[in-house]
């Protein structure tokens, strides 16, 4: 998904299960997000996070208490416009 | 956020070298994979697998071995899982593609090692990647090139391999020779989980690997249209996790990503414009997380269509023939099907010069890169006829030799970019 604002926003959770979940549920409501693994400058564990648009966290938020699902945060990070190859 | 460094721990995994390569991947994912506009929206699995590499599929491994399954972890596309799964194993890949894990295997192998060779061995005797740590895992080494059969006598040192000796000629004696290797790999496998392979067991075997390979048979179909409604570079994403995931999930996943990219043919939705170079690529296996070449390729505005590689067209094309009742039968059917794959490691190798020109014509392909993994000197050499038969074909090659690292990226960009200027689309 490609920044559009300064901002990219990743929704963090305490399971994969979860991630999961919220994925399902924003995909049937038409809403963006992208699977991706959590950024360091995130959370120092790794696993699952998602992308969301900051036009979107209020809906998302609305869909995080209806369905009861758990996250562990929504972090704000500055977007990379300009994504750079690196190996691993 | 999801902690497996519990389960990290118990599997005596060094958990602060580890964590190193925990910090670069979600980049280099992101710089690879997430740049990309306009994926479909199947790929979600994928991308959430590879989130959870070391996290997901181990503890489902951790688990079977709990339950008192076994692991089988393999190398090549030669080593038949229908025989694992058959006996209620598991088979696991376990090619290691990041320069991550080479240092480690340089520490034992000579540095003019291939890196794909140094980066299995360095993963399992650095302890950083916990498919190489399951408890009692069987390691299936094979005989198909000579760096692999002294790097398993070294390993072997460290953890016990069992070696399937891989014919180097396709003479019906040797399609008889593999079928000795693989009733002897069936008594291994017997003796490691106790159970006792039947005909309708291996039955069962051969229709889960047939329907995976089906699946990825499928996407790969899809790749044929014009515009290409996946990019190269998630088509390779796919074909590398099907070595690791459970093979009834990675059908069930493929399955349900063709039929989102035969609905995006249909509506003549693609990654890239019509009019994009479109690419083949052969050569050496490209293992997860390598997903270098088709990087460069794809932003310099090309497209990969087909790779003829062992993570691509030889893992799934060719079915096993499914109507045989005995385990002769099977056996035989399975041997005839895996000496169909077309590795540099057999003399003559015309099979897989014809597989390329096939592949050409069906994928409707403008060149050919023929990439080989650095001292790789199977597919080095070959590649001399590769270039042979592209020229009676008119069709354009570029010859590659890369390896892990980052040092040739923009060298290598620069080379691509002029060939496809060359291609003159």
């Amino acid at each position: 998904m490609a920044a559009t604002s300064d901002y990219d926003w990743y929704i963090l959770f305490p399971n994969h299960h979860e991630g999961l979940r919220l994925n399902s549920e924003l995909k049937l409501r038409g809403i963006k997000n992208t699977i991706a693994p959590t950024p360091r400058a995130a959370s120092k564990s790794c696993g699952i996070s998602l992308i969301v648009l900051e036009e979107d966290l209020l809906v998302i938020d609305q869909v995080i208490e209806e369905k009861r699902i758990n996250i562990d945060k929504i972090v704000q990070l500055p977007a990379i416009k300009n994504w750079k190859f690196r190996g691993c | 956020m999801a902690d497996y460094r519990q389960m990290w721990s118990d599997l005596n995994m060094d958990l602060e070298k580890h964590d190193l390569l925990c910090e670069v991947l979600p980049e280099a994912f992101g710089g690879v994979y997430l740049s990309q506009e306009n994926r479909p929206q199947g790929m979600d699995f994928y991308d959430f697998v590879v989130s959870e590499i070391h996290g997901v599929r181990p503890s489902e491994l951790v688990e079977h071995r709990k339950n008192g399954g076994k692991v089988f972890g393999t190398f090549c596309v030669y080593v038949p899982d229908e025989v694992v799964f058959a006996a209620g194993a598991i088979a696991t890949g376990l090619c290691g593609g990041s320069q991550f894990w080479v240092p480690g295997g340089e520490k034992v192998l000579p540095a003019n090692t291939c890196p794909l060779i140094k980066a299995s061995v360095g993963a399992r005797l650095d302890k950083t990647c916990p498919f190489f740590l399951i408890e009692d895992m069987v390691f299936v080494g094979e005989t198909t090139c000579d760096g692999k059969k002294k790097a398993w006598e070294i390993l072997n040192q460290d953890v016990p391999v069992y070696v399937l000796d891989i014919p180097q000629m396709k003479r019906e004696k040797d399609i008889a020779a593999f079928e000795q290797e693989i009733m002897d790999f069936i008594k291994k496998v017997e003796d490691v989980t106790g159970n006792k392979i039947t005909p309708e067991a291996l039955g069962e075997g051969i229709k889960l690997i047939n329907n995976k390979r089906k699946a990825l048979q499928r996407i790969n179909n899809t790749r044929k249209a014009s515009p290409v409604p996946i990019s190269g570079k998630d088509a390779l994403l796919v074909t590398q996790i099907a070595f690791y995931d459970d093979p009834a999930r990675c059908a069930q996943m493929g399955n349900k990503l063709a039929d989102e990219l035969e609905e995006r043919i249909a509506k003549q939705e693609g990654v890239f414009p019509a009019d994009a170079p479109r690419i083949l690529i052969t050569g050496t296996p490209m293992a997860i997380p390598n997903w270098k070449l088709h990087h460069i390729i794809e932003t310099a505005g090309a497209a990969v269509v087909v790779e003829e590689l062992c993570t691509g067209t030889r893992y799934f094309e060719n079915l096993v023939d499914e109507t045989q009742t005995t385990i002769e039968g099977q056996v035989r059917a399975l041997a005839e099907r895996y000496m169909k794959t077309n590795c540099a490691c057999f003399t003559p190798n015309p099979g897989r010069l014809d597989d390329i020109a096939r592949l050409v014509k069906q994928y409707n392909v403008d060149g050919v890169i023929d990439a080989n993994l650095q001292f790789c000197g199977l597919y080095s050499t070959e590649s001399y006829l590769v270039k042979q038969k592209m020229d009676e074909l008119g069709i354009p090659v570029l010859h590659i030799e890369t390896d892990y690292s980052e040092n040739d990226f923009e060298q290598l960009r620069t080379r691509v970019e002029a060939f496809l200027e060359m291609l003159g689309k």
